[in-house]
């Protein structure tokens, strides 16, 4: 009997030590979304034409399935040679950027595309993440609900154990109440234990990180307004990522470019996390009172001041991070560091910006290695000999910013 | 069972400490830090302040502070950057702008890829990307020129540039998003998108160009 019991403790005790390790356990696999949103969204729509073609039933109207396969990674010398390709840029008249995704990445894409469908309309606009946070809320409710069987199982057998020891006449001594039993606590001590050690660890990771990091601004400025509805690009305002290190934060006579003759806000309502309306008229009059303008006489009447934006990605001094290597030789995308910036109303922090997140990059990233055959390509990479011996050779397809010492310390530490 | 009750007071402590500092709001405040002297640039960067006591941006206090007010100096001409512009803007600058010639030869097809990106970039959001003022914004701003309407085919370069440069009407100065040459390779980038004489708007061919300068001319000796 004795001997049931433990079994069935140390059961529980696993079954809830699992349940605690899976359950804030993401997903690895590729998730087409994501990429969608980080590689496409710029000029594909899943369901109507935009820049480029609709994504979705893209597979069903190519000449192959396998064709967006090789068409993705290929763009540049597919244009050339072939004809689907040739009839997709007289149709839409804008090439499409070369990609390097791997096969299942594109795959995913294109999956993700099939399957969706257009959102509801409603207040509920946005349905980012939705289902992964489904699973997981299920997954806590499915171990709360195996905890309390195994409780009133462990309760209905020490019942029927005193049941059956009083009709046997075996004297047994009052049973301890639960709250005093050595191994109720033992398990809760166990449970506290994992719980708060895991939260500790990931808090004590989490130092310095500044993950989702949102602070409140001066202006309640909205890239959802600007770069989403308004497809204003992002090298507008931010030009300085192409040319130098830094990303600039525009100065105000960028702003006023535009809201010289802008003067009111008349898109969808915006409304806060707080429930409250942001009054966008009102913000665009905060930007005039910085730059010095007055919309009716429709002059720069006053000296205008620099607003002061409250910086949220802050790298470490002792490490080198260049915007101008990674947008314009990387051909970087802004999203693949800072999430989908066009659907943020107010900034928040998307990555880690940790060491590990921007060496996994390094490692998978591939660079626009030259190609001396076609001349296509970086010209800086054609002095990497054994790189193009090997590639020649057919050992390796791609070089990876690995490959060319991008995970070296001094690389980004000196 | 005091080993127990140490355990349990010990598992409770870890657990509300973790869960008080863990599960905070804090996303309004950047978070704590190992070290912040490392994290948090000493030497002067993009966009930090300086310290008022230090460095003054105001030239008649130089020498009593450090003078620094973030310009480039009066008079000098970045590398591989073109003369500057000389003509002012007001009513006679832009009536002497038509005598400026574009100082750059015509582009190549590279300078003409990069000069496209750089127009879809800049440009396009009022002015559309083939220059008929159908972009995002045309709407909301309103009197957008239309690149290829008659006028701006008969726009001398020069006038061209100094309405990039200066701003008119709605439209305000890119002086501070593209530099001299990218702001000349635009009035050749949208002398591509304007339509030869007759009409018909045509691939990107110098032919094309030269016809819309010989148009342009031709204007100008009739105007002369």
């Amino acid at each position: 009997m004795n001997r049931s019991r433990k079994i069935l403790q140390k059961v529980f005790a696993s079954l809830l030590f699992i349940a605690l390790v899976t359950l804030n356990n993401s997903s690895f696999a590729a998730d087409g979304e994501a990429l969608f949103k980080a590689n496409c969204a710029n000029c594909h729509k899943p369901l109507e034409d935009y820049t480029g073609p609709k994504l979705q039933g893209a597979r069903e109207r190519e000449p192959s399935p396998d064709w967006a396969i090789k068409w993705v990674n290929n763009v540049n010398s597919m244009l050339e040679t072939d004809p689907y390709a040739k009839g997709l840029l007289a149709k839409y008249g804008a090439r499409m950027t070369q990609f390097q995704l791997k096969n299942d990445e594109i795959k995913a894409i294109l999956d993700y595309a099939d399957a969706y469908k257009a959102p509801s309309a409603g207040p509920t606009g946005g349905t980012v993440g939705a289902p992964a946070e489904d699973n997981s809320l299920l997954f806590g409710i499915l171990t709360l609900v195996l905890a309390v069987i195994a409780l009133i199982l462990l309760q209905v057998n020490s019942s029927l154990r005193k049941l059956s020891d009083q009709k046997d006449g075996i004297l047994r001594s009052e049973p301890v109440p639960f709250y005093r039993n050595k191994s109720y606590i033992m398990m809760a001590v166990l449970v506290l234990f994992c719980l708060g050690g895991y939260i500790t660890i990931n808090a004590a990771i989490g130092l310095g990180r500044m993950k989702n990091y949102q602070p409140e601004q001066p202006i309640y400025y909205s890239h959802k307004v600007h770069a989403g509805t308004n497809q204003i690009s992002c090298l507008y305002c931010h030009g300085g990522s192409q040319d130098s290190k830094h990303a600039n934060i525009p100065s105000v006579n960028v702003c006023m470019n535009c809201h010289m003759a802008i003067k009111e806000y008349k898109g969808d309502p915006i409304i806060k996390e707080n429930g409250q309306q942001v009054n966008g008229t009102a913000e665009i009059q905060k930007l005039y009172q910085y730059a010095g303008w007055n919309p009716d006489l429709k002059k720069y009447d006053k000296p205008g001041k620099p607003i002061e934006w409250v910086k949220i990605h802050n790298l470490p001094d002792h490490v080198y991070f260049n915007h101008s290597q990674h947008v314009k030789v990387g051909k970087q995308q802004c999203q693949t560091c800072h999430g989908p910036i066009q659907e943020m109303p107010e900034v928040y922090q998307f990555a880690e910006l940790s060491m590990g997140w921007c060496i996994n990059c390094h490692r998978e990233s591939k660079v626009n290695f030259y190609n001396k055959e076609s001349g296509e390509g970086n010209k800086f990479y054609s002095i990497y000999e054994k790189f193009h011996k090997d590639i020649k050779a057919g050992k390796m397809d791609s070089v990876t910013v690995e490959k060319i010492g991008g995970t070296e310390c001094q690389k980004c530490h000196y | 069972m005091k080993k127990i009750n140490i355990l349990t007071v010990l598992a409770f402590t870890i657990t509300g400490v973790a869960l008080i500092t863990g599960c905070v709001d804090s996303k309004r405040q950047p978070g704590k830090i190992y070290m912040p002297d490392m994290a948090y640039s000493r030497a002067l960067e993009t966009y930090s302040q300086l310290n008022d006591t230090v460095f003054t941006d105001n030239v008649a206090h130089a020498g009593h502070e450090i003078f620094y007010n973030r310009r480039p100096v009066d008079g000098t001409i970045a590398v591989g950057e073109l003369f500057a512009y000389t003509l002012p803007n007001d009513s006679n600058g832009y009536k002497l702008s038509a005598e400026i010639k574009n100082p750059l030869p015509s582009l190549t097809k590279q300078e003409l890829a990069e000069t496209g990106r750089l127009f879809n970039i800049n440009c396009a959001i009022c002015h559309g990307a083939s220059g008929v003022a159908n972009g995002p914004l045309s709407t909301k701003i309103g009197a957008i020129a239309n690149l290829t309407a008659p006028q701006y085919v008969a726009m001398a370069d020069g006038t061209m540039y100094h309405s990039i440069n200066y701003g008119k009407n709605n439209m305000g100065s890119y002086a501070s998003q593209l530099s001299r040459k990218q702001r000349w390779m635009i009035v050749h980038y949208i002398r591509t998108l304007q339509p030869k004489a007759d009409g018909n708007s045509t691939e990107v061919t110098t032919v094309k160009k030269d016809s819309a300068v010989k148009k342009m001319d031709s204007v100008n000796t009739k105007k002369g």
